[in-house]
């Protein structure tokens, strides 16, 4: 367990150094799909820590989502700019709610230890 | 403990993850960054620029006037300088006094009357284009208009309260108007009844006229360039 979270957190340093240290970034125009795609990675987590910690914690499941969720929510947000209609709201609204409610789990589950 | 694929998945996550916050912390904190000041900025100082090389033109322009001035200055050249300092005074290259008149005009103090259109009490560039065109055809020898050579080239164009002239120099009301020539006939031409000063008193324009027994008129600022212009050849007039 612990050599997974510790994994996950260099992973998570790591990603931050090469993303701060990068010679490019996103042009402006993707930066709405992306910030819905952050979302969503966010959400996932969250959705993989409050699974472990309910013990049903399955790894394929985790990964698929975590990048599906991710890929759906930033293509959902660019058709939804094509199509006129702000979908990219709807997916910060269904991710934002699921996010609060992962985390009142995983609270829940921290004080009842 | 052994490494076990799922590490090496989480691992992967944590990296994606990570880099997708931090790019788009970078994404969003250049767009704060308020990319039209900045380019307001780079315009303004762009401008000045320009100015300060305009300044710095304008004193050689000066300078190399005056060497040619003490160039022509010679005995030998006697003849050749007075052609010269006619032709300097035709172009307007060189500042001229006389008597003369000044026009001043100003926007209307008069209430815009109910439904009335606020653009009839102020003053436009073809109002002052009425009062120049009046004093050329009563035979003005030169002209200036706030200190600015009016010349055949000169334009006089509308930006909304100033008015343009001589490439760009900006003026503002009150236009002071002088011109040379002979005093009573510029002041009667402008006084004509139905002429261009009664087209003006309805809207309660502020025009005054007096005349002036030296009037100076300072020389055009710039240099006068014939880029497409050729004098025709003696022999085809």
């Amino acid at each position: 367990m612990w050599i997974g979270v510790w994994l996950a957190a260099l992973g998570l340093a790591l990603g931050i150094a090469l993303g701060l240290n990068l010679p490019f970034t996103v042009p402006q125009a993707y930066a709405k799909y992306m910030s819905v795609a952050v979302l969503a990675a966010m959400d996932s987590v969250f959705g993989g820590i409050r699974a472990a910690m309910e013990e049903h914690y399955d790894n394929r499941i985790f990964i698929t989502g975590f990048f599906s969720n991710a890929l759906l929510a930033a293509g959902l947000a660019f058709i939804g700019e094509r199509l006129g209609i702000d979908l990219y709201l709807a997916a910060v609204v269904a991710f934002g709610v699921r996010l609060f409610q992962n985390l009142a789990i995983i609270r829940r589950h921290l004080l009842k230890k | 403990m052994r490494i076990k694929p799922i590490h090496l998945a989480l691992a992967l996550v944590g990296l994606v993850l990570g880099l997708l916050l931090s790019v788009q912390f970078r994404v969003t904190r250049d767009t704060m960054k308020f990319p039209q000041v900045h380019r307001v900025k780079t315009m303004a100082d762009k401008i000045h620029d320009a100015r300060a090389e305009r300044d710095s033109k304008q004193e050689q322009i000066n300078k190399m006037r005056e060497e040619l001035d003490k160039e022509a200055a010679g005995a030998a050249l006697g003849a050749l300088k007075e052609e010269l300092v006619d032709a300097r005074i035709e172009s307007g290259l060189t500042g001229v006094s006389g008597p003369g008149i000044e026009v001043t005009l100003n926007d209307s103090n008069l209430e815009v009357k109910n439904g009335g259109n606020p653009n009839w009490y102020v003053l436009h560039d073809e109002d002052i284009l009425k009062v120049l065109n009046e004093l050329r055809a009563a035979g003005a020898e030169a002209m200036a208009i706030n200190n600015q050579r009016v010349l055949s080239t000169s334009e006089v164009r509308c930006t909304g309260p100033t008015i343009l002239i001589n490439r760009n120099q900006r003026i503002a009301p009150p236009f002071v108007i002088a011109a040379i020539g002979n005093q009573d006939t510029l002041i009667n031409s402008l006084e004509m009844r139905n002429g261009v000063i009664d087209s003006l008193e309805p809207w309660g324009i502020q025009v005054s006229i007096k005349k002036v027994s030296r009037v100076e008129i300072p020389p055009f600022p710039g240099s006068i360039s014939f880029d497409y212009a050729r004098p025709v050849p003696e022999e085809q007039k």
